[in-house]
């Protein structure tokens, strides 16, 4: 028999998920706030070395919360007052959550590529350089990455709308994905 | 076949309190953390004797970021004027609040879940965890009240917002709770 809401595995990585993508965010209005690198100034050092090493850390957590999904589907919610075009609005919602992710950590992958910064997964596995430095394709990754994000930002704002819906309703769909 | 996911006997307030309490607690446990981050960084990378040195601002770097000579300057202008008006006990006090503030909002993430479920032992811990997140808010305005200027105004107007929510947090669980034993 499918179970009534997600695995406890798929919970805990979608909570991860959300805090890990909060957190970049917010880190990263401030640190485009701080001075520009200079042998002397290294306040961006830190925080723009964490913010790629929880980057490349969230492809992992998603591409584990999408395994987990796939191959432990729960049963459809059984609300059958939720109009169609709610029920198709959350699928497409989910799935440009998991593309718009993906995008963003991507495109952030390939702006720093292309800088003279190398990326030293949480300070211990160095990944190899796969281009040399250059300002334009730096210059356009960054801005795909910043657009994506902005995107991302909107699109979580609709998923979060979702669930807040269906709270004040208490119809049971939230309860899905608070499974502990 | 019952449906456990339309567990409509479950309280409608624990359920609105449980998602507001998990999307509140989603985003401050990355405030917090990142308040941490902030202070340890600015802290850690300020010159000992103070004196910053002049900015770097190359032309590829100014397009790259958007900004303009002015506004590469007044980034160094800005870390300094923080990290110069801030006592020196504040980044300690600071980063422990932070901290706490960090692990507390997370654990709400989970209470939240547990309202959302109403189990047993949620709503006491609820009411538990939200006043502990108010208190740190408390401490945290204490905190900021007793630098200066600079430092107010950064932070107390996002400290007293989150404190009003966390205290609403409080006050809703126990209406609920009461609202529960007349029932």
């Amino acid at each position: 028999m499918q179970r009534q809401g997600f695995s406890r595995t798929a919970v805990i990585l979608h909570w991860l998920l959300a805090v890990s993508i909060f957190f970049l965010f917010i880190s990263s209005w401030w640190m485009m706030g701080l001075p520009l690198p200079s042998p002397e100034l290294q306040f961006r050092a830190f925080p723009f070395q964490l913010h790629k090493n929880i980057g490349i850390t969230l492809v992992i957590i998603i591409l584990m919360l999408l395994y987990v999904r796939l191959r432990h589907r729960p049963t459809p919610p059984d609300s059958t007052d939720m109009a169609p075009w709610m029920h198709w609005s959350a699928i497409a919602a989910h799935v440009a959550i998991y593309g718009l992710v993906l995008a963003v950590c991507l495109t952030g992958y390939l702006s720093s590529a292309h800088t003279r910064w190398d990326t030293v997964f949480w300070w211990s596995i160095e990944f190899p350089r796969i281009a040399a430095p250059d300002e334009e394709m730096n210059e356009f990754w960054g801005e795909l990455h910043m657009w994506t994000a902005w995107a991302l930002l909107g699109i979580i704002a609709v998923h979060v709308s979702g669930a807040i819906y269906h709270a004040f309703r208490n119809d049971g769909i939230v309860r899905r994905m608070m499974r502990w | 076949m019952s449906n456990e996911n339309n567990k409509t006997s479950l309280p409608h307030w624990a359920s609105i309190l449980g998602v507001v309490a998990i999307m509140l607690g989603v985003f401050l446990t990355a405030v917090h953390a990142n308040e941490a981050m902030k202070q340890a960084v600015v802290t850690s990378n300020m010159p000992a004797d103070g004196v910053m040195p002049a900015a770097d601002c190359p032309e590829e770097e100014l397009e790259e970021e958007g900004i303009t000579i002015a506004e590469c300057e007044y980034l160094i202008e800005h870390v300094k004027g923080v990290a110069l008006a801030a006592p020196d006990w504040f980044p300690n006090v600071q980063m422990t609040l932070a901290g706490v503030g960090a692990v507390l909002a997370f654990i709400s993430v989970i209470i939240g879940g547990a309202l959302v479920n109403y189990t047993p032992w949620a709503s006491k811990a609820a009411v538990v965890v939200f006043s502990g997140l108010a208190a740190v808010d408390l401490l945290q305005f204490a905190a900021v009240v007793n630098t200066g200027p600079t430092l107010r105004e950064v932070y107390l107007g996002g400290i007293l917002l989150w404190f009003i929510l966390h205290l609403m947090l409080v006050v809703g669980t126990l209406a609920g709770r009461h609202s529960e034993a007349n029932a």
